[in-house]
């Protein structure tokens, strides 16, 4: 389970340029269950998604995960926790260039004990889920917006995370590959990981078991 | 272990995905580690050979001045010399220079018949001495009381297309043809002091060169070493007494080889400058390409903490694309350093360090690689690259991963 409390996030603090992205979110999500998060463009959506996903130091506030509070740690145990236990998909995507679509699947790989060539059964069978079994040796600059973000969701998914943080997933998507990508997070829901989404798509929100409303950099209700 | 060998693996797929900023750096470094190593060969390699040569020469040479400039000496002064305490032997010699074709070569007579050195337990001929220094390639030393012969250098014999037994032919100072056989050739190819040498005994070139029998260019003073750890107090005593000699110049072996140094180490001195004004260019040129790649890289690195990698990862990978960058640079610029010395003849550096190396006919440059320097290139073409990659990595590696990646987009 995640938990935020008073998370706030304040750009350039103490500058003319101060802004105040994110001000006392709290919310929960709970394991096995999708949560959603809604509102307009330039909301602060990304901002609290990168805190609770550690890639993002929260100016006040706590990200609390099973009861361990993650913001009292260091920055590199951070980044062992994102290794083990965290999966992002980005709105903008960022798949390296130049790499292949098996390769840049495998990258979360590099930083484990582990030998990628092992896992290439694995990622091809992630690529295969999503549909791209056929361009896993393309390099992803020969495939279009969607087919990009489908191997970006499986690159999130190759060291099985339980928590899968996913910003804004279907911004950059066709309607082919928004289907296939939303199909594919109601399959995710039935292996008990904690999966959060931001997103102005109706058929994603719809597979919300529970969906937070944010306006201006606060959440302001809940269902 | 695995986790090692996967950094090694993106390491090198970073090399291959940043084509144009790998391909500047080794070239900037191999032009670097190339111009550094081959001037440093021949630095080395003509030091060694002074050296070597030095090691045998005399302990003092005396040469007479007229005018301020050199002129034959007496051998009444012989005498003098030798009667000095510490002095085993006083050799006199015989030389300058001749032409044969458009060629300026070095003619050396040496006292064969009466020096020699004496010490507590022998005395050793000079003749004994000179084939210590200069060894036979082909043919025999100079017989004492053979004339008209002579050894020659190995580019004077390269020259002439001569052998051993072949007839000499040179024009002496009084414009006459003197014919001389040729006894032995020297063997040291890259044997700078004999490479264009003739040599033969002192009467002979005494008539070669018009020297009236009781002058020398210049006498060779040898100190017995009955005691090494005194042996350069007594060589400068020594030289203090004879300065007495009137109208002569007295220089001791350390002059002539501080002299030595000096000139090669500041001849190396100027490509040196030349190379490190290439090395200040590479850091630059190495520092402009991380920035020119800064926001791809500043997006990688960010990626890359967001997907588990920690800073020491980051830092790890960028190190070792650095070193391979560097190793590999390294090893291209000593591998073309050693083809141009060795294999070219290293052009353009030869004529500018060795200065009267012109003078010579065909002769290769004298090369000494030594692991210091193999060492040196090495670590003077990698540790700036570690600098111009790994610090921009590591500032942007502490930052957190979503910012980088934002700064990286904007």
């Amino acid at each position: 389970m995640i938990e935020t409390v008073g998370l706030t996030k304040i750009y350039n603090q103490g500058k003319k340029n101060q802004v105040e992205a994110i001000t006392d979110a709290n919310l929960t999500a709970e394991s096995g269950e999708i949560t959603v998060l809604v509102g307009p463009s330039g909301c602060g959506k990304t901002t609290l998604m990168s805190m609770i996903g550690q890639l993002l130091t929260p100016t006040k506030g706590k990200v609390i995960v099973d009861d361990e509070n993650l913001t009292a740690y260091s920055d590199d145990w951070k980044a062992i926790f994102r290794r083990n236990n965290v999966g992002f998909v980005f709105q903008h995507i960022n798949l390296l260039p130049n790499l292949n679509a098996l390769d840049n699947v495998l990258v979360p790989l590099l930083c484990h004990d582990v030998d990628p060539p092992q896992y290439k059964q694995t990622a091809l069978k992630l690529l295969e889920k999503l549909g791209l079994a056929e361009r896993a040796s393309f390099d992803v600059d020969q495939l279009s917006g969607g087919q990009q973000q489908r191997v970006a969701i499986a690159r999130a998914l190759i060291t099985e995370p339980k928590i899968i943080v996913a910003d804004e997933p279907l911004t950059f998507v066709d309607e082919a590959s928004a289907k296939t990508i939303t199909d594919f997070f109601e399959r995710l829901k039935e292996e008990s990981k904690t999966i959060l989404i931001s997103t102005h798509a109706t058929n994603l929100a719809k597979l919300a078991d529970k969906t937070y409303v944010i306006n201006d950099g606060r959440l302001v209700s809940s269902y | 272990m695995n986790r090692f060998r996967n950094q090694v693996n993106y390491a090198l797929s970073c090399i291959k995905r940043y084509k144009t900023r790998t391909l500047v750096i080794l070239i900037c470094l191999i032009v670097s580690a190339s111009v550094f190593s081959s001037v440093a060969f021949v630095k080395d390699g003509l030091s060694a050979q002074g050296a070597l040569s030095l090691k045998y020469s005399p302990d003092i040479t005396v040469q007479g001045i007229s005018a301020g400039r050199q002129a034959p000496l007496n051998t009444s002064y012989i005498g003098f010399i030798q009667a000095e305490a510490g002095v085993s032997a006083v050799v006199p010699r015989v030389w300058g220079y001749a032409n044969i074709g458009n060629n300026l070569l070095v003619i050396l007579g040496v006292d064969l018949q009466n020096s020699s050195f004496v010490s507590a337990y022998s005395h050793v001929n000079v003749s004994s001495i000179y084939q210590s220094i200069y060894p036979i390639e082909s043919g025999s030393f100079l017989d004492a009381q053979s004339n008209n012969t002579v050894v020659i250098g190995k580019a004077v014999a390269d020259l002439l297309g001569a052998k051993v037994g072949s007839i000499l032919t040179i024009v002496s100072e009084s414009n006459e043809p003197k014919q001389y056989t040729i006894a032995g050739i020297f063997n040291s190819e890259s044997g700078i002091y004999n490479a264009d040498m003739i040599l033969m005994n002192i009467n002979e070139a005494r008539s070669f060169f018009k020297i009236p029998n009781d002058k020398v260019t210049d006498l060779m003073v040898y100190i017995s070493n009955v005691d090494p750890a005194n042996q350069k107090s007594l060589v400068n005593y020594v030289a203090r007494e004879i300065s007495d000699i009137p109208n002569s110049r007295v220089v001791t072996k350390d002059v002539l080889l501080q002299a030595q140094q000096t000139t090669y180490g500041d001849r190396a001195g100027f490509f040196s400058v030349v190379w490190y004004v290439i090395l200040i260019s590479v850091a630059i040129i190495a520092f402009n390409q991380t920035v020119a790649v800064g926001h791809e890289s500043k997006f990688e690195v960010g990626l890359l903490k967001s997907l588990g990698f920690s800073t020491l990862d980051i830092i790890k990978v960028r190190l070792i694309e650095s070193a391979i960058l560097g190793t590999l640079a390294a090893a291209i610029g000593l591998t073309i350093g050693i083809i141009y010395d060795a294999f070219l003849g290293a052009p353009v550096i030869k004529d500018f360090m060795m200065g009267w190396a012109t003078l010579y006919p065909s002769f290769s440059v004298p090369l000494l690689i030594t692991p210091q320097t193999l060492l040196f290139v090495f670590a003077i073409t990698i540790v700036p690259l570690l600098f111009a990659t790994v610090i921009p990595s590591w500032h942007n590696a502490t930052v957190d991963p979503d910012i980088a990646m934002r700064g990286a987009r904007a």
